[in-house]
């Protein structure tokens, strides 16, 4: 009975097991935010798979999110690169660089095949992270971006509007982001919509006074 | 020309022993022991000079011109005459029906249709026998760099240096004689070099265009061994040939015995110069040959075809020729161009540029078949043509020993391959990197750079060197996005609006700049928020219309 218990336990704790409400036991990396980290399942970003963020229209703070995440990354040892497909506006040098980004360590892609390019940049698993903003994408061509991830062994990350909230989506983990609107307070409330065992209620997040 | 001097650097000739002889001299100086003394005291040559002359190499030119144009019927049996294109119109070679009827090289036209009235004049194909020249040089470029074509028909090799890599002489000239047998071009002439070994080069070009059998490492006895060929293998004018043979000189024995002096007066200190280098006297530097180091390969396609798989198919021999011409260098090619010759239209053109110099034909390859993906052709494809841009160092890389993902190992995608797989679809501006610039302007404070692809580039030193100027202290304030365009807010009283009113949070800060180069700016930013929550940069003019902008996003 005893030796049972002990195959299924060690059934249960592979990786690509995962139970209803327990959390799932994946590789992450903090996302640089204390309450954030205590929210997702294994402690922060998922090192391999897709993230979709979703934000009520582009360009309300959703890059302070990854912002210590750049930083580190391209600042690793080995440094790891960074794409950008298709951002909304010119990502600006000097404000990047002040965040402690590593320039050198990102590329940026603008094409009219927005998801080819990162699929590809998810798939080659040269580039620690993939960034791409994609204003209309199937459900089948995020399952082809999460499936690249994970065999690229990359952390791509997708923006995508709040009007896409409902739908479903096979993304590995789903964050719905809401700038504070409240004067005196740089920050943003996170709400995991869809995650492997990670918190339910919303996040409050404050950036830092050097961030924001 | 000085008596003494006379004496001293005209030792060895025959009928001279009377007089001091340096070359004789040095070896008897020290008694010889036994063998092993014997070998060390043994006169080590300076240099080895390797010839290959091409016998009849105008003759193998014209026929193989007219063999790929199919100028002459096969059927067409009349002889042969290659004719030089200047006003005497000399014959410059014959084959064997023409020889046969008497026809020689140095004879006028006039003379040989006299000889032989039914032969084929021609006239000389020379860029043909350079090229035919080129292909013997690259081959003898693998043994050594000290390469040098002597117009028309030789080819000198200095490979004394190179004696140890190749393992002797022996196994060196073997794997000569193998290159060139095994080359499709050469064979496919029929050019079959002589090949003679000689302490210096115009001997052993002298002993190669003669056809004698030739491989002497020793210089003592290089007179001896030059002294029965005749006179016209060292092309001299034909006036001093002339001369020469009026005085009874016949072979370079008889030139050799020649009074330094007197021949010097007669012929020149330039003669005497020659004839001091053809026998060691006289140092002979070479200029080396100057490779071709751009690559460009053509093929014929026996048909039209259109489309990109075949297309592929018929470039994949010169992809191969291209990867063997750069390893053979040791480089690689940032930039390769496809040509695609149409019977009407113009030459379709498509331009591959890699991140990372490469040289391998597989990886071209896969680049090539995307480029050509999105490549429009207005005609179907009758000739490819490949040329490869400069030639740049290649690094070398250790291969990993796990194939990436394996044993933990992580998977070792390379950048450089990604960045050229995006821009083979993509085009080449699709794909790039941004760097600050020192600059207060915010619109000039940043440019697009090319990805710094190269491994050593540190990200912290970059950091560290950036400049520091101005504009991005953790003081001042800057957008994580800036438009491309500044884009115009209607105001209201004076207020901005985007989405509603806006409400501002911070500033101003007076950017005045850039008087001197023509953009000039006078500009009040300020931080604002919109109703959505966005915080935006967004500025008014200091004069004019005092308009308001936006310029940014803090995203």
């Amino acid at each position: 009975m005893s030796a049972n218990d002990q195959q299924l336990r060690e059934l249960l704790a592979h990786p690509s097991v995962w139970r209803g409400r327990s959390r799932a036991t994946v590789e992450t990396f903090s996302t640089g935010f204390a309450a954030l980290d205590a929210g997702l399942p294994g402690g922060g970003w998922p090192r391999h798979g897709l993230v979709e963020i979703l934000t009520p229209q582009p360009g309300v703070g959703e890059l302070y999110l990854l912002l210590p995440v750049l930083a580190a990354l391209s600042q690793a040892t080995p440094a790891r690169w960074c794409t950008w497909v298709c951002p909304p506006h010119e990502p600006y040098a000097p404000a990047l660089r002040s965040q402690g980004v590593a320039l050198d360590r990102m590329l940026v892609v603008r094409t009219h095949l927005p998801l080819w390019a990162h699929e590809q940049a998810l798939r080659s698993g040269a580039c620690g992270m993939a960034l791409a903003w994609l204003p209309r994408v199937s459900p089948r061509a995020i399952r082809r971006l999460q499936l690249a991830a994970e065999q690229g062994r990359s952390f791509g990350v997708l923006f995508r509007s709040q009007q896409f909230a409902h739908l479903a989506s096979p993304a590995m983990l789903r964050v719905s982001f809401e700038p504070v609107k409240e004067a005196g307070r740089q920050g943003a409330r996170v709400t995991l919509i869809k995650s492997r065992g990670g918190s339910r209620a919303p996040i409050d997040l404050t950036w830092t006074a050097a961030a924001a | 020309m000085h008596p003494r001097s006379y004496r001293l650097k005209f030792p060895d000739l025959p009928g001279s022993s009377a007089t001091p002889s340096v070359l004789r001299v040095r070896p008897a100086s020290p008694p010889p022991k036994g063998p092993d003394s014997q070998a060390a005291l043994k006169l080590e040559p300076r240099e080895l000079w390797i010839a290959a002359h091409v016998p009849q190499l105008a003759l193998l030119a014209v026929r193989s011109t007219d063999a790929v144009l199919a100028l002459r019927r096969p059927d067409d049996s009349r002889p042969l005459v290659v004719v030089d294109q200047d006003q005497t119109q000399r014959v410059l070679d014959a084959d064997e029906q023409a020889r046969a009827g008497g026809v020689r090289a140095g004879m006028t036209l006039g003379a040989a249709l006299a000889a032989v009235p039914d032969i084929e004049p021609r006239p000389r194909d020379m860029a043909r026998e350079h090229e035919l020249m080129q292909r013997l040089a690259a081959l003898g470029a693998a043994f050594t760099p000290q390469v040098s074509i002597e117009a028309p028909d030789g080819l000198l090799l200095e490979i004394k240096p190179s004696l140890n890599l190749f393992g002797g002489l022996r196994e060196l000239c073997r794997r000569l004689r193998d290159a060139c047998r095994a080359d499709p071009l050469l064979t496919q002439v029929g050019a079959e070099p002589r090949f003679t070994l000689a302490p210096t080069a115009l001997a052993a070009l002298a002993a190669a265009r003669a056809g004698a059998r030739c491989f002497i490492t020793d210089p003592a006895v290089l007179p001896a061994r030059l002294k029965p060929l005749p006179l016209a293998v060292l092309r001299w004018p034909e006036e001093h040939n002339a001369r020469l043979l009026a005085m009874g000189v016949r072979t370079l024995g008889e030139l050799m015995r020649l009074p330094r002096a007197g021949f010097a007066r007669r012929f020149g200190p330039q003669m005497l110069a020659d004839l001091d280098r053809l026998l060691g006297r006289r140092a002979d530097p070479r200029a080396r040959l100057k490779r071709r180091e751009r690559y460009r390969g053509v093929r014929d396609l026996d048909h039209e075809i259109e489309d990109h798989e075949r297309i592929l198919q018929a470039l994949a021999p010169l992809l191969d020729e291209l990867e063997s011409f750069l390893r053979a260098r040791q480089r690689g090619i940032t930039a390769l161009q496809c040509r695609f010759h149409h019977y009407r239209a113009a030459p379709t053109r498509c331009t591959l540029r890699l991140a990372a110099p490469e040289a391998g034909a597989e990886r071209l390859t896969r680049l090539l078949r995307e480029r050509l993906a999105s490549l429009e052709l207005p005609e179907p494809v009758r000739r490819c043509e490949l040329r490869g841009g400069a030639l740049s160092a290649r690094p070398l890389a250790n291969e990993p020993l796990w194939s990436p993902g394996e044993h933990g190992h992580a998977a070792a995608g390379e950048m450089p391959a990604l960045v050229e797989h995006l821009r083979a679809r993509l085009g080449n501006e699709a794909v790039y990197g941004i760097t600050p610039v020192s600059e207060h302007r915010p619109e000039h404070a940043w440019r697009v750079a090319e990805p710094a692809l190269s491994a050593n580039v540190g990200s912290a030193a970059s950091l560290a060197a950036a400049p520091t100027m101005s504009s991005c202290d953790a003081a001042t304030q800057r957008p994580l996005w800036l438009l491309h365009a500044p884009q115009e807010l209607a105001a209201q009283r004076g207020r901005p609006q985007h989405h509603g009113r806006l409400e501002l949070l911070a500033g101003p800060e007076r950017i005045e700049s850039g008087w001197w180069d023509g953009g000039d700016i006078q500009r009040d930013y300020y931080v604002a928020k919109d109703s959505a929550g966005s915080r935006l940069w967004i500025y008014r003019e200091c004069d004019g219309d005092r308009r308001w902008f936006l310029h940014g996003i803090f995203a």
